[in-house]
């Protein structure tokens, strides 16, 4: 190649870069949100973001958000949800930005959002990172155990401004939990396996909403005693340990399912010499959302129905 | 390597120490679990199945031995002999050290055709493994065209194919797992890591094809020790290069689909073990194939009671424990070979 159409050549790339820049910075998002009055929002990890007094455009990254939104009456102003979010069925009609592991950054910037709620359930911190760093109100929730659902909620009204919504929302949640919590109370408690994947194993340790709701239901969990949070679990173990209950909830799916849910190695297990088999919709019982009480319901009737009558 | 005459003797003894160890191996694995079953229990019961009598143990310790943990062990002794022939028929057929049962595509397509059926079929086990051994007899039919040329299919045209495909089925599987859900996810994870935990409804089957392609090649052992010569010698001698070739690609591919298809992809068994075996046994691979089956099926059994029993009740994958056993072993014996 001549040095003449080097230097073409580096004049035509030059340009090309000026030009991509250019338009880069202008499609780029205005740096703080367009409406005057903002406020201080504390989130779950401390962190101090201004957040308008009633945001109108709302993107939330996770399913249980997404279902927090809805229930607090906040559902109208969501712009953009996850592929995962799937409940309200009104969810289904918001603009989707990927799924809670890899969300768009840049189509969420292109919605302009005035409130972004992230769960730390998802893993985001590099993305919630990102938004905040460029000047989208970026709100981080964590809920452990289901009183912290309960915090959750309250901390996302003050974020969206329906506080008094989820203020009464998360009352009214608290009785149905006291209501189910006063009726096994006093009750023998049966022993509990709980089926998160049968192939392997897989069950839930001490610490998630399943460990906490399980209690709460009045069951002992034979698992509570494992660290981890979702261990492969040996099957001879679940066997020496005779659960007379075993609980599968019901989004197990791909690898694991059979048509009982149950695998054969576990059979020989009071809870399946009984049929005592509690099949309850996944989402009710490891999605940190309101339906978590539903799930408790559910689950403490199917353990003690005579409490229920 | 040690080349000492292979007698009818010598192969008799080897392999008669080799069962000895093996039926150790499937003591320790019936004996040791996340519980404690009393020794003399499992004795006892065992011969109370053989004679029909009353067994000594509780109906929970009869449920793990005999539903739990006998299951187990037959598939963990299947898949790892399976795979141990599989790669000594490899090594030998290929002439080349780093030949294992994975290098032709079979566990790229296995994969594929089991993480197909789950995330889109959202398929049960059986469906899991039918569409697992599917999908590695396609990718072995697939590798065989592409190796083949005008001399039929030169080995390093064919381990070049097999790497090739295996790089395009290995996107293939991770562009599936961006569209699966997170409890989908676990589960495709163990089965490519492998896992002898799962259903052993398909073991007989498994048997009978691992049976079936063993003795193939077994019977074709002579002629193997003939084609590590090079294959123009071997022609000399009167080998039937092309037909053996063939007979034991296809026999080594179709164990291995079957291994995969019930366990996942247990990793370090097939290359190392045959590696292992011809340093202390030689190189003739009339005993390197048996020598193999039996320590392939005892290194698995073991190594599975490490995975069951090291965290109990937790259970580890079986693919961690073999590489982290079998590395050091290997280095240890090649280190004293020399």
């Amino acid at each position: 190649m001549s040095t003449h159409s080097f230097r073409r050549l580096f004049h035509f790339l030059l340009c090309a870069a000026c030009a991509l820049t250019l338009a880069c910075a202008q499609s780029a998002p205005p740096a703080a949100p367009a409406t005057s009055a903002t406020r201080e929002v504390v989130d779950d990890l401390g962190r101090h973001v201004q957040v308008a007094a009633r945001p109108e455009r709302i993107v939330s990254l996770a399913p249980n958000i997404t279902e927090i939104l809805f229930a607090i009456g906040a559902g109208d102003r969501i712009v953009a949800t996850t592929s995962f979010c799937t409940f309200p069925p009104e969810a289904a009609n918001t603009t989707k930005i990927g799924d809670t592991q890899r969300p768009d950054v840049e189509r969420i910037l292109a919605l302009k959002p005035d409130l972004v709620l992230v769960s730390t359930a998802s893993q985001l911190e590099s993305i919630s990172e990102r938004l905040g760093a460029l000047g989208v109100p970026t709100v981080v929730t964590t809920a452990k155990g289901v009183d912290g659902v309960l915090t959750s909620i309250e901390r996302i009204g003050v974020a969206t401004g329906d506080a008094q919504a989820a203020t009464a929302l998360a009352a009214k949640l608290r009785e149905r939990i006291e209501a189910v919590r006063s009726a096994v109370a006093g009750k023998p408690a049966p022993k509990v396996f709980a089926i998160v994947g049968n192939e392997p194993l897989f069950t839930t340790g001490k610490g998630t909403f399943l460990d906490d709701l399980i209690r709460l239901a009045g069951g002992a969990s034979i698992t509570a005693d494992e660290t981890n949070e979702w261990p492969q679990y040996s099957a001879e173990a679940v066997i020496a340990r005779a659960p007379d209950f075993m609980v599968v909830p019901s989004v197990t799916h791909g690898f694991a399912a059979t048509d009982s849910g149950v695998p054969a190695s576990i059979a020989a297990t009071p809870a399946v010499r009984n049929n005592r088999i509690i099949r309850i919709d996944g989402d009710l019982l490891m999605r940190p959302g309101p339906r978590l009480v539903d799930g408790l319901e559910q689950l403490a009737r199917a353990l003690h129905p005579e409490a229920f009558r | 390597m040690r080349q000492v005459r292979l007698t009818p003797r010598r192969l008799a003894v080897a392999l008669a120490t080799l069962a000895v160890v093996l039926a150790v191996a499937c003591g320790v694995a019936l004996a040791f679990g996340s519980e404690r079953v009393p020794l003399g229990g499992i004795v006892a019961a065992m011969w109370a199945r053989v004679t029909g009598g009353p067994s000594p143990l509780s109906a929970e310790h009869t449920a793990i031995v005999f539903d739990v943990r006998l299951p187990r062990l037959a598939l963990a002794l299947v898949v790892g002999a399976s795979l141990s022939v599989a790669g000594s028929a490899f090594q030998a057929l290929l002439r080349n050290p780093l030949a294992e049962p994975y290098i032709l595509g079979v566990s790229g397509g296995a994969a594929l055709g089991a993480v197909l059926s789950a995330v889109v079929f959202a398929a049960a086990a059986t469906g899991r493994t039918m569409s697992a051994f599917v999908g590695a007899l396609a990718t072995i039919a697939v590798v065989y065209a592409i190796g083949e040329g005008r001399e039929g299919a030169p080995t390093e045209r064919l381990i070049l194919a097999g790497v090739i495909v295996n790089a395009f089925l290995s996107s293939a599987i991770i562009f599936l797992m961006t569209l699966t859900s997170e409890s989908g996810l676990r589960g495709i994870y163990s089965w490519l890591i492998g896992d002898l935990s799962g259903s052993s409804e398909a073991l007989w089957p498994i048997a009978l094809i691992a049976l079936v392609g063993a003795t193939a090649i077994f019977l074709c052992a002579r002629s193997l020790n003939l084609l590590m010569l090079g294959e123009r010698d071997a022609r000399a001698l009167g080998v039937q290069t092309r037909a053996v070739k063939v007979i034991v690609y296809v026999a080594a591919s179709m164990i291995t689909a079957a291994s995969v298809a019930v366990s996942g992809m247990i990793g370090f068994v097939g290359l190392v073990i045959p590696h292992a075996v011809r340093l202390v046994v030689g190189s003739d691979n009339r005993l390197v194939v048996p020598a193999s089956a039996l320590v392939g099926a005892a290194f698995l059994a073991l190594g599975d009671t490490l995975s069951r029993t090291l965290f109990a009740p937790r259970e580890i994958h079986i693919g961690v424990v073999t590489a982290l056993i079998g590395a050091p072993v290997f280095v240890y014996l090649l280190r004293r070979s020399w």
